[in-house]
């Protein structure tokens, strides 16, 4: 059955066949405008869940920090969105999260997503550049110079250019994800959560330091409770990653992967 | 699980515009975060109780929210306490720990800087769930797309603050099906063993919505979301004599704010 055209620009698609239908609009780079509500309802709820406190200041790390970490794999570049909207509904509605910017504090869980997205459907250049801007963000700050602070951002960031950068690596892991391998996608999934969640708590540590103006005497001490909560993170976030990959294929539900094979 | 939802009411919170209340919640934000000094964040906390008190909304009602507070107020006081770097030493308790950079006193500061931290939290987890609980969520949306947010982004704020009840329970249905089949309890256990268990609630909750994702997607295409077409909305806002009030006192207070922290006044 032929249904009518508009004639308007088709702004969701850009394969040179495209349908120019509005059906396109109701998308966001490729994802369902419907998928990225839910994926903020998610995100909502995950923020409600506080699980670890922040030394030194007010605030809680919540169950949010992991569904961002996997959001990239999950909705591509959209996942800025998805994480964006359900961030900022969250400081109103749970504001013991760490708001450490007010209403801004939806930033970090936006790039985060936008990073593990971007790099997850080959848009590595965009990644690189990206994560490269929020490691400057932070070395730019004159406090970052004090001594060890060189330490804050090295464990994740320095794996994160790895996989953005390292041509044979970053394919490895987009591949083996893809191909839902059941014994190499765990490492895969593990490495593309730590370039996500990298980019979150880069973004959060250097926001911190410019509105707190924090010193290395924060820093340097606290440094490994840190690490073990980003490597929490990353292991929940690898957990669930492999699964929530698995059973979107199986059950053959809507998500980037259905985007980038189209 | 807790959160805020809309309370009905006929009281001049409830009546001013979503812009006015979006605003003044911008404006409560960032003077929280500009001051450290307790008695500025206490003054901006008087001010919200008596927003809290014009709503005429119990605190009771976002009991969900403040049930966290008291230990999240306690570990943020202590660790101010210690760590703080003052210079007003009131007592020594220990030698200096320099790995934890902790000097070995209490101090005055540390005291002051910590109580103004509980405070912050405190205006923070209160003003925010005012602005839920006062404002429908059509106006929500409304007051979104007048401030020039783009209507696709308001919609998919307005539709997960719509489904976050249906979620949570679906994730209190997992949850008890989960306990039926012999998983640990959700309240009890060590972090390790909580974060474990919300894996396995986390993976059947997430697939469960996305699948409902695909009907509200059908749902929403056949009411031609993304028709290229000027939208209308069945309700329109306008500003009232009192939204032109709050609005010119939010602006005066920002001014102040912000002027007292460039004086270096507010800060401890």
């Amino acid at each position: 059955m032929n249904t009518p055209e508009t004639p308007i620009t088709n702004t969701g698609d850009k394969r040179p066949n495209a349908p120019r239908t509005w059906k396109n609009r109701s998308r966001i780079w490729g994802i369902p405008v419907a998928t990225l509500a839910i994926w903020a309802a998610l995100f909502l709820v995950a923020c409600a869940l506080p699980a670890l406190p922040v030394p030194g200041m007010s605030g809680m790390i919540t169950i949010g920090a992991i569904m961002s970490a996997i959001s990239g794999m999950v909705l591509g570049p959209a996942a800025a969105i998805g994480n964006a909207a359900g961030g900022l509904i969250s400081i109103l509605l749970f504001p013991y999260g760490f708001n450490v910017a007010g209403v801004f504090s939806f930033i970090p869980a936006m790039i985060g997503g936008l990073v593990g997205g971007l790099l997850f459907t080959n848009k590595w250049a965009w990644a690189g550049i990206i994560e490269l801007l929020v490691i400057g963000s932070w070395f730019v700050n004159p406090k970052a110079w004090q001594p060890m602070m060189w330490i804050v951002p090295l464990p994740f960031s320095v794996v994160a250019l790895l996989v953005i950068f390292v041509g044979p690596l970053r394919n490895w892991v987009r591949r083996k994800i893809l191909e839902l391998d059941k014994v190499w996608m765990w490492p895969a999934v593990a490495l593309m959560v730590i370039v996500t969640h990298s980019a979150e708590f880069l973004t959060t540590n250097s926001m911190t330091n410019w509105i707190m103006n924090l010193s290395w005497q924060y820093w340097v001490p606290t440094w490994l409770y840190w690490v073990g909560v980003d490597a929490v993170i990353i292991v929940i976030g690898t957990f669930i990653g492999v699964g929530i990959m698995t059973g979107l294929r199986k059950a053959r539900l809507t998500h980037i992967v259905d985007v980038m094979e189209k | 699980m807790i959160g805020a939802t809309f309370v009905q009411k006929d009281t001049p919170i409830h009546s001013l515009d979503g812009r006015t209340k979006l605003l003044a919640l911008m404006v409560i934000f960032t003077l929280v975060l500009v001051f450290t000094d307790p008695i500025y964040v206490l003054g901006l906390l008087a001010l919200v109780m008596l927003a809290w008190g014009a709503a005429k909304i119990p605190l009771s009602s976002i009991k969900g929210i403040l049930q966290f507070f008291g230990w999240i107020a306690l570990i943020i006081l202590l660790l101010n306490l210690f760590f703080y770097p003052g210079e007003t030493n009131l007592f020594r308790i220990s030698g200096p720990v320099a790995v934890i950079g902790f000097s070995g006193y209490i101090t005055l500061e540390g005291i002051l800087f910590g109580v103004a931290m509980v405070l912050r939290l405190l205006v923070i987890m209160i003003v925010a769930p005012l602005l839920v609980m006062t404002t429908p969520l059509p106006d929500l949306m409304l007051a979104l797309v007048k401030i020039k947010v783009p209507y696709r982004f308001a919609f998919i704020m307005t539709t997960a603050l719509s489904l976050l009840p249906a979620i949570q329970n679906r994730a209190s249905i997992i949850s008890q099906a989960q306990l039926c089949r012999g998983v640990s309890d959700f309240e009890g256990g060590k972090i390790w063993d909580k974060l474990r268990v919300m894996a396995n609630m986390m993976i059947p909750l997430i697939l469960g919505t996305f699948r409902d994702s695909q009907t509200l997607d059908v749902a929403m295409s056949s009411r031609a979301f993304g028709a290229p077409i000027k939208r209308t909305f069945f309700m329109e806002s306008h500003f009232h004599s009192f939204d032109y009030v709050v609005i010119a006192f939010s602006c005066l207070l920002m001014v102040t704010g912000i002027v007292l922290r460039v004086l270096h006044l507010g800060v401890i």
